[in-house]
């Protein structure tokens, strides 16, 4: 009897759960699976995006992006841009994270300011390098009566340096506030140890800190990377993907293709190509990372 | 507790490492500031100080006559008040919505619901920016496209992953024998929800806010598709007129990007004692 009211119980509590999950799991669905399903019916289409008729193709169209050699560039950019992105910026942000933990004042103006770029829209940020780097530097380069290049989105060969430089100044405040957030979790008491123990700054820097930080390290890195894959308003306001096709990025092109190309079916397997890219550079990430966290 | 001893720690002892610290650190925070200096700078500058004087010489006065160009021609009556609705409404809903379903999806042991929480936790990893082409076709056969619930049901579908992440790995904070105790005193799940356990969520509400109300605010590429009518047109989509190459008029522009920045700052900084605390328990724990 009494087994039998608390099982009726936990039944009536399962049930109200499930009533909590079900319109999160509904607008999810709708809003992302669904669509990343149809993106992979799509794509073993011809459809154009207007036509009512979608011919199955099966995978033409990803052999066809195979051979695409407009499609394989914009991997090549996005791929470098992502990887020097990913080096800069964590390295960037863990560096400003230790200065911000150190016995320096002011602490959170430094913080304040770091964090401010990443709340403007990547367009804007966009457009705003451009000016840096036609209008702003130049003047600089008359007042000191020096002669540096900056128009760094004026040239195939430096065009990539000019948008790291912006997506770098906009980002690194915020992950280095999560590697802050990282550091200061780290216990006092495992410095204090290895200070008796006459282990130098270096030495505890390589032996407690990062191991320590191990699950923000984690965090930004799978952030950044696939951060950096996706990159696309930062090139509309800047570059526009020039010059000539040489910051075209892996949605840029998807974008022109099925938007402005009207070839709506080659587009969705540019589009289930990155998903699947996006996803195994994250898993494979996380493994390797997860596996250093446990041996710290 | 531990943190003011580190203070104090920190504070007996300004070397002169620190100081050389302090100096570098100040040093690479002008440099960050460089850029919105100039743009502040730019937004004060009339037409022809714009085109005589050098980019790096100070306005002669404040004059905020690119302030009043900019909204008129972006509209900003109307995408000022558009962008705000957006935001405010999918924040609102999405804290709501990811703070319950964290909740339930911690609480219940069912094998069901942690199948739930990966299926959930796996959208963080789906770009919702590269699904733009199928996210648009779908929005189309419900009708949500130039919709103002529609923009605001995208910003929810795909903002949720992260905000449950989030609520989860914050649920751990909170103490389960307070519900039990609640429970017992014959509060229904719900009621234990709003009573006890949101409460205290509110740091993570915080973070979640910050983290989604300026990338919503700064949306460009949904909003470019899911609103492109005249009355329904947000902030960051409209001033795109204002950067192309051809456009000349960038004091405008300038003072159009100090406007639409400004909302998100005055958020964050009057959040950001929660923020960071959110962060760090969110972050690394997770």
């Amino acid at each position: 009897m009494k087994t039998g009211k608390k099982a009726g119980m936990e039944q009536k509590l399962f049930r109200q759960y499930l009533i909590i999950v079900i319109p999160g799991l509904v607008i999810f669905t709708i809003g992302l699976i669904i669509p990343l399903l149809l993106s992979v019916r799509y794509s073993l289409t011809d459809w154009d995006g207007m036509d009512l008729q979608k011919k199955f193709v099966g995978f033409q169209n990803y052999i066809k992006m195979f051979q695409d050699q407009e499609f394989k560039d914009a991997w090549i950019f996005t791929i470098k841009f992502t990887v020097f992105n990913t080096i800069i910026q964590n390295i960037g942000a863990l560096l400003l994270a230790l200065a911000l933990d150190s016995g320096i004042k002011a602490k959170k103006l430094y913080r304040t300011v770091f964090f401010l770029p990443c709340l403007i829209s990547a367009l804007v940020v966009g457009f705003i390098w451009l000016k840096m780097f036609s209008n702003v530097l130049p003047a600089l380069n008359e007042r000191m009566g020096t002669d540096i290049n900056f128009m760094l989105f004026g040239s195939k060969k430096t065009v990539l340096s000019g948008l790291l430089i912006a997506n770098n100044w906009q980002w690194i405040g915020y992950w280095s506030l999560i590697y802050l957030a990282g550091l200061q979790s780290i216990p006092a008491e495992l410095y204090e140890a290895a200070k008796v123990d006459g282990a130098g700054a270096v030495k505890r820097f390589f032996r407690i800190t990062l191991p320590m930080l191990a699950p923000s390290i984690t965090v930004c890195v799978v952030g950044i990377t696939t951060g950096s894959l996706k990159v696309y308003d930062l090139l509309l306001s800047s570059t526009n993907g020039g010059p000539g096709r040489a910051s075209v990025s892996v949605i840029y092109k998807t974008y022109t293709t099925a938007l402005n190309g009207r070839q709506y079916g080659y587009g969705s397997a540019m589009t289930v190509t990155l998903v699947i890219a996006l996803l195994l550079v994250a898993v494979i990430q996380v493994r390797q990372l997860k596996k250093k966290e446990v041996q710290a | 507790m531990r943190k003011s001893r580190k203070e104090k720690e920190a504070s007996g002892k300004y070397t002169g490492g620190t100081l050389l610290l302090q100096i570098t650190m100040t040093l690479v925070a002008a440099l960050f500031m460089a850029p919105v200096l100039i743009i502040f700078n730019y937004s004060f500058k009339t037409k022809k100080e714009l085109y005589i004087n050098s980019p790096l010489s100070l306005p002669a006065s404040l004059n905020f006559e690119n302030y009043g160009k900019a909204y008129d021609k972006l509209n900003m009556g109307t995408t000022f008040f558009n962008t705000m609705m957006y935001t405010v409404i999918s924040v609102l809903i999405l804290t709501a919505l990811c703070g319950i379903t964290a909740w339930a999806i911690a609480r219940c042991a069912r094998k069901l619901f942690r199948f739930f929480y990966i299926y959930f936790i796996v959208g963080i990893l789906i770009p919702a920016q590269a699904l733009f082409l199928p996210i648009y076709t779908i929005g189309y056969r419900l009708h949500l496209v130039n919709t103002r619930y529609g923009i605001i049901f995208i910003y929810v579908a795909t903002g949720m992953s992260f905000g449950i992440f989030l609520m989860t790995s914050f649920m751990s904070t909170v103490p389960i024998e307070l519900e039990e105790s609640a429970r017992i005193d014959g509060c229904s799940v719900f009621k234990t929800y709003f009573l006890i356990v949101m409460p205290l969520l509110k740091p993570a509400m915080a973070t979640l806010v910050i983290m989604q109300a300026f990338q919503i605010w700064n949306d460009y590429l949904m909003a470019s598709l899911y609103v492109s009518k005249k009355q329904m047109k947000t902030l960051i989509v409209s001033m795109q007129a204002l950067f192309s190459a051809q456009s000349s008029d960038y004091t405008t522009a300038m003072a159009a990007i100090v406007i639409s920045v400004l909302p998100i700052a005055v958020l964050f900084i009057s959040m950001q004692k929660y923020f960071i605390k959110g962060m760090t328990v969110g972050a690394v724990k997770g």
